[in-house]
């Protein structure tokens, strides 16, 4: 059925007739217009990578970073509302600092995936709020090794080898679906985000983005931090030229 | 009444994924005077238009101290800036007492954006109504903020915000790239230009409508007695004769057009909305 | 809650306690110095406890007094360290800024009748400079080039005041180690909560390095000759 001028769909706390609640797929939509967020779980490590869509000439490059810190050993990207990914990221921080609180070690990433999708899909149940118009990519090293979480406006999340959410997601997943992921390193892994966040930029050509990417592992002494920037330089050299021989 | 279903609510996304009262609180900026801001190396500057509803009474303020390091201009709501820039200068004054730092500029920002965007989320608030220019000088040099009410907070080499900001905005991005080396003099001229283009025709730039603040060392054009470090300050009224008097005329004024206005609803008069600054 | 009834809930004393902590300024930066024992009153109970903490990547804390304390004190500046990492804007706590933080943490203790009972020095070096400083349970605070808790205000600071003092743009690394060594021996021969085992931290333009464990060698043949030790039956 349609949803609109139906009235079921005015409220997060409503079911339209066919049981589905509008409100959360309308949130989606939000997620759905803006720049591809990618997270790739390799062998040593999790690469994150982003498409920020520069919307001012005026704007510093390298600020307005949307690739998050959560704990040392945690990343979070997000694709949707910007202000949104900033109020999950806190609450991220929150629930990490309080894992470290009783436990005196660092969270478990799995641990940190269901507590933030709890918390997500308690912004599904009532009309006094509105679902988180954001997908977020958390990615982590912690004593299980790298580890890939993707939790969407809905509150349910998955464990993913590699994950893509925002604007560009069917091309990205369909790239990383091409990767023998669990055979490169880190580093390869750099290369591969860069090159995808490259190619599935083609599609909004006339927008100007920026490359953000950040990676923890080895490389890193599983510490989230971004990528350094000679290799990052390299890494889009490659994938400018590897979009030349594409097709 | 409502220009659509989903318009009435913050807590309530259209079938596209917009949050129509959170965009049209980013019109209530609109309505406000302009801003502009732009920063160089050495020093980050802020200039604003006041407005005044009428011959007996005064401008209204545009500006506000944050600390020593920060200051901010205001667009919108006035008494949402108020509630918004106290909550900053609370922000400053513990950074001071639990660790003797002044606050990064950064997190001062992404501390109102972070409440402002609570207000986008929950059922029986609005949106603030405001948006900001936030100028500041930290460890990592200085900078400029821009505030809105979506919750969006961005770093810029030079941004304007208000009534007609996108033609500041236009004479900015033809010459930002000249900002970063630029004396405070050349700065303050340029921001000064940028704001002349939000003017309504037959309005021009005055010792009375027109506020300069400023972080960085001392100008040339300012009286003695400011700190060394260069704190934020306000320089309203005489102070700012010798920088309007850098002003360079503009070359080609455009040909009288008819005095139709173009500001909005609430163009009578000064072109002035009540709450609006 | 009334004052009186905080005050019966409030320890009066500490338990596992640390004794002194010595500190110096010198050239390349700031030395600090700690043995390893935690007492249980008069027992010496653990003999193997680190005093010297790393606080982020510029500052180093050493404290005597509860051990508890400042295992308390150690994770909440633990939290505040990774809560400015992960803000990720290349702003980051120096020495004097933690320092700042702690003595308006002992302050509010104390005002509330609570007091996290320790001495701490404070030590590090940023931006080119070097930092020390003291803070207690009470709040107090105060700089020195030269600064000694517990016992060791007494014992140690002549010495250290002696031979630092002026010459801190000149000692050495190597001097100030002879200097530190020399002071925690005198320590161990007249503090009876004290050991031979303890650990030096530089804090550096290189950033903060904690030593392994380190012996003293002392000589107490004298002793024989003091009455009421050893084998004297009188």
């Amino acid at each position: 059925m349609t949803s609109i001028g139906t009235g079921y769909d005015l409220s997060a706390s409503t079911y339209s007739p066919d049981g589905r609640i509008f409100q959360v797929e309308y949130a989606t939509k939000a997620v759905e217009n803006s720049g591809t967020a990618i997270g790739l779980k390799v062998k040593d490590g999790v690469v994150l990578a982003v498409e920020k869509l520069i919307h001012s000439k005026l704007s510093v490059p390298e600020a307005n970073r949307r690739i998050q810190t959560i704990d040392r050993h945690i990343g979070l990207a997000t694709a949707g509302l910007l202000a949104d990914g900033r109020h999950i990221a806190n609450r991220a921080r929150d629930e990490a600092s309080s894992y470290r609180d009783t436990y005196d070690a660092p969270s478990p990433l799995k641990n940190l995936a269901e507590r933030l999708g709890l918390y997500t899909q308690a912004y599904t149940l009532y009309s006094s709020v509105r679902p988180f118009g954001i997908s977020t990519i958390l990615g982590a090293f912690d004593k299980e090794g790298p580890s890939l979480y993707v939790i969407e406006p809905s509150g349910v999340y998955f464990g993913y080898n590699g994950a893509a959410v925002g604007k560009g997601r069917q091309l990205a997943k369909t790239e990383l679906e091409k990767l023998k992921l669990s055979e490169l390193t880190t580093k390869e892994a750099v290369y591969e985000a860069a090159r995808i966040i490259y190619l599935v930029h083609e599609d909004a050509k006339e927008k100007e983005f920026e490359l953000e990417i950040s990676w923890i592992g080895q490389e890193t002494d599983n510490v989230h931090l971004p990528v350094p920037r000679e290799l990052q330089q390299d890494a889009e050299a490659k994938a400018k030229a590897a979009l030349e021989t594409f097709e | 009444m409502f220009r659509n279903t989903y318009d009435s609510d913050n807590t309530v996304f259209s079938p596209q994924g917009r949050l129509h009262q959170v965009e049209y609180a980013l019109e209530a900026v609109k309505q406000g005077s302009a801003a502009v801001g732009l920063k160089s190396k050495t020093h980050a500057v802020l200039l604003a238009l006041k407005r005044s509803t009428g011959e007996l009474a005064s401008y209204q303020q545009k500006m506000f101290r944050i600390d020593d390091h920060a200051g901010i201009a205001i667009a919108g709501l006035t008494s949402d800036a108020r509630v918004l820039s106290n909550f900053m200068r609370q922000q400053a004054m513990s950074s001071k007492m639990l660790f003797n730092r002044a606050i990064p500029v950064n997190r001062l920002v992404s501390a109102i954006a972070d409440k402002a965007q609570v207000n986008t989320q929950e059922y029986g608030r609005r949106p603030y109504g405001v948006g900001f220019l936030v100028i500041g000088y930290d460890e990592s040099g200085s900078h400029l903020y821009e505030f809105s009410p979506s919750g969006n907070s961005y770093e810029y080499f030079a941004m304007s915000i208000g009534a007609r900001s996108q033609s500041a905005k236009t004479y900015l991005e033809k010459h930002y790239e000249e900002f970063a080396d630029a004396s405070l003099e050349d700065l303050i001229r340029h921001g000064l230009h940028a704001l002349r283009e939000t003017l309504q025709q037959d309005k021009e730039l005055n010792v009375n409508n027109t506020s300069i603040g400023l972080i960085g060392p001392r100008s040339e054009h300012e009286k003695k007695g400011v700190q060394p470090e260069g704190a934020f300050r306000i320089l309203e009224n005489e102070a700012i004769e010798p920088f309007l008097k850098t002003m360079v005329a503009k070359e080609d004024p455009p040909a009288p057009a008819p005095a139709a206005s173009s500001s909005g609803p609430a163009a009578s008069g000064s072109g002035d909305v009540q709450m609006s600054g | 809650m009334s004052i009186a009834a905080q005050t019966d809930s409030c320890p009066r004393q500490p338990i596992v306690t640390g004794t002194s902590v010595l500190a110096l300024k010198y050239k390349d930066g700031v030395m600090m110095a700690a043995d390893n024992l935690a007492s249980y009153g008069s027992l010496a109970r653990f003999k193997d406890i680190q005093r010297l903490h790393p606080v982020g990547k510029y500052t180093v804390i050493g404290a005597g007094g509860d051990m508890s304390d400042f295992q308390y004190i150690q994770k909440f500046l633990e939290q505040l360290i990774i809560e400015e990492f992960t803000s990720q804007d290349g702003h980051d706590l120096g020495p004097a800024q933690i320092h700042e933080y702690l003595s308006q943490v002992m302050y509010s203790r104390r005002s509330k009748i609570n007091p996290l009972w320790n001495s701490l020095l404070v030590g590090g070096f940023k931006d080119g400079k070097s930092f020390l400083s003291y803070v207690d349970l009470l709040g107090t605070t105060y700089s020195a080039t030269t600064l000694a808790t517990g016992f060791g205000a007494y014992l140690a600071q002549p010495i250290l005041r002696k031979e630092v003092e002026g010459r801190e743009n000149e000692l050495t690394e190597e001097e100030a180690i002879r200097i530190m060594e020399s002071c925690m021996k005198v320590l161990y021969y007249r503090d009876a909560r004290s050991l031979d085992k303890y650990q030096l931290a530089v804090i550096t333009a290189d950033g903060v390095k904690i030593s392994e464990s380190r012996h003293l060698s002392t000589t107490w043949s004298f002793a024989e000759g003091i009455r009421g030790y050893g084998a004297q039956t009188q």
